[in-house]
C-alpha cells in the first residue's frame, strides 16, 4: 500500500481540495492504471471500467476537501472505484446488461494447456467466460474482496482498510467467495 | 473434532489464497494431512486462485493515456460546473414575459376606456439612438465573438474527446473501431470555422489553438465510420503530442473570461 500513498499524494490531494486543477493530471498518472484494473476486474467490461475510473476522479476532485488527510489517498481512491463499480454493476443489472461477455482474444484459453494438476479436476476446459460467470455470481462485497486480493494482490489488512471492513469479515468473505466460485465452476463444468 | 475442523476450514481457504502465514499456515498444513475432505477443498480452491492469477485482465492496459483521461475528467467537471456559472437570464425573462402577457390582456380594455378624440398627431423628427455608445456596441460584439469561439472550441473538444475515448469495435476481425458521429460533426465544425476565426482581434489570442483544432478536425473528418484502430491511434497521438485537449480547455476558459 505504500506505493499508493505517501507525501506526494497528500500534497496533490491538498491542492485538489483548494481547487487546483493542475494537481489532477499527476494524480491520474499515478493511480489510473491500478484503478482501471480494479474496475475491470469487477465489471469485466472495458468501456464501463473506463467510465468508472473517469467518474472516480471526478468524484475525488469534487470531494477532495472532505478527504481525511490523516489517511492514505490510495485506499480511498480504491474505495471510491469499488463503490462506483458496484453502482455501475447494479445499473447494468437493472438494464439486463450484466452478461455481455468480455472478449479478450483467446481469453483464458491458457487454462486448457498450462494449468497445474488441480485445475484439471475443477476447471476442466473452463474458459475465461466461466471464470467471469463465477465472479459475477458472487455477492457484491465478496466480489470486491476477491478482486482486491486476486487482481490487486492486496493483503487482508489492506483490503479491510480499503473496504472499511473488519479483518474477520474480510477473511470470512474471501473464504465464502472462493467456495462459491469453486461450486459455480464445478456446476458449469461441461 | 468437528469444531476444530470448521475453524480450520477457513484457514485452508486462506492458505489457498496465499494469505495464511506463520502459525495459521502450519496449522492449516497439518490439518490437510489429517483431513481428506479439506485436502480436496484445498486443491479445488488453489485451482480457482490459479485461474484468476492467469486472467489476462489482471494486467490489462487502459485504452487511454493518463493525460487524455485527465482531460476528460476536467472536461466533465467543466460541464458539471457550466450551469452554475451561466447568467440567470430567467430572472429578467420571467418578469418580462409576465408583463407582456398582462399587457396583451389589458391593452384592449384600456384602449376602449381611454379612446381619445381624433386629433392631429405631429411626429417629432427622429433622433439618433443615444442608448448605446459606439464603445459599448464594440464591447458587445467582441464578447459575442469570444462566446461563439468558446462554444466552437467546446464542441471541437467534445469531438476530439470522443475520438480519444472510442473503443467500440465495429469489425473485430479487422480490428476496426466505430467512430460514431465524430467525422460528421468534424465536417460541420469545419464549416463553422470561418465564421468563428474571422472575428478579428477579439479572438486573435486563440489563433494557434484554432489552427491545431482545424488540423485535428480535418484528420477526423477524413475518417470513415468504421476505421482501422491504427488510424485512430495516429489521430490520438497527434492530439496528445499537441496537448490539444488541455489547450482547448484553457483557451475556452480564457475566452469565457
Amino acid at each position: 500500500m505504500g506505493a499508493e500513498g505517501g507525501a506526494d499524494d497528500r500534497e496533490l490531494m491538498e491542492r485538489l481540495a483548494r481547487g487546483d486543477r493542475d494537481a489532477l493530471a499527476p494524480l491520474v498518472e499515478r493511480h489510473y492504471r491500478r484503478l482501471y484494473r480494479i474496475a475491470l476486474g469487477y465489471l469485466r467490461q472495458r468501456e464501463d471500467a473506463l467510465d468508472v475510473v473517469q467518474e472516480a476522479f471526478v468524484k475525488v476532485f469534487q470531494a477532495a476537501s472532505r478527504w481525511d488527510g490523516s489517511a492514505d489517498a490510495g485506499p480511498w481512491l480504491s474505495r471510491v472505484t469499488v463503490n462506483l463499480s458496484i453502482d455501475r454493476w447494479r445499473r447494468n443489472k437493472r438494464r439486463g446488461q450484466t452478461f455481455s461477455p468480455l472478449v479478450e482474444g483467446d481469453h483464458l484459453d491458457v487454462l486448457a494447456d498450462h494449468r497445474p494438476a488441480p485445475d484439471r479436476g475443477v476447471l476442466g476446459r473452463e474458459s475465461g467466460e466461466r471464470l467471469a460467470v463465477a465472479l459475477r455470481a458472487l455477492p457484491e462485497r465478496q466480489r470486491a474482496v476477491v478482486v482486491l486480493r486476486h487482481y490487486q494482490e492486496l493483503s487482508l489488512e489492506e483490503i479491510a482498510t480499503t473496504l472499511g471492513m473488519s479483518l474477520g469479515t474480510v477473511k470470512s468473505s474471501l473464504h465464502r467467495a472462493l467456495h462459491r466460485m469453486r461450486d459455480t465452476l464445478t456446476e458449469a463444468k461441461p | 473434532m468437528i469444531l476444530a475442523h470448521l475453524r480450520l476450514r477457513r484457514r485452508v481457504s486462506l492458505l489457498a489464497a496465499g494469505l495464511a502465514l506463520g502459525r495459521e499456515r502450519d496449522e492449516a498444513l497439518a490439518h490437510l494431512q489429517a483431513c481428506a475432505r479439506c485436502r480436496a477443498d484445498h486443491e479445488a480452491l488453489t485451482a480457482v486462485v490459479a485461474a484468476m492469477e492467469r486472467d489476462p485482465l489482471r494486467s490489462a492496459e487502459p485504452p487511454l493515456t493518463a493525460s487524455v483521461l485527465a482531460a476528460r475528467v476536467l472536461h466533465q467537471l467543466d460541464r458539471a460546473e457550466a450551469p452554475a456559472r451561466r447568467p440567470r437570464y430567467w430572472l429578467v425573462a420571467l418578469p418580462a414575459a409576465a408583463a407582456a402577457i398582462a399587457a396583451a390582456f389589458l391593452a384592449p380594455m384600456l384602449v376602449e376606456r381611454l379612446k381619445p378624440e381624433p386629433r392631429v398627431v405631429t411626429i417629432p423628427p427622429a433622433e439618433p439612438n443615444t442608448l448605446l455608445s459606439e464603445d459599448a456596441l464594440a464591447r458587445i460584439e467582441r464578447n459575442l465573438a469570444r462566446e461563439q469561439a468558446a462554444r466552437y472550441l467546446n464542441e471541437a473538444g467534445e469531438v476530439l474527446v470522443s475520438v480519444a475515448a472510442t473503443g467500440v469495435d465495429c469489425d473485430r476481425t479487422d480490428d476496426r473501431l466505430d467512430m460514431g458521429a465524430a467525422p460528421e460533426r468534424s465536417r460541420e465544425l469545419l464549416e463553422k470555422r470561418r465564421m468563428v476565426v474571422d472575428s478579428g482581434d477579439a479572438v486573435a489570442s486563440a489563433q494557434g489553438v484554432f489552427d491545431d483544432v482545424e488540423s485535428a478536425l480535418r484528420q477526423v473528418a477524413d475518417l470513415p465510420a468504421c476505421v482501422k484502430r491504427r488510424d485512430v491511434e495516429l489521430v490520438q497521438k497527434d492530439v496528445e503530442a499537441r496537448q490539444l485537449l488541455m489547450r482547448i480547455r484553457l483557451m475556452q476558459r480564457e475566452l469565457e473570461g
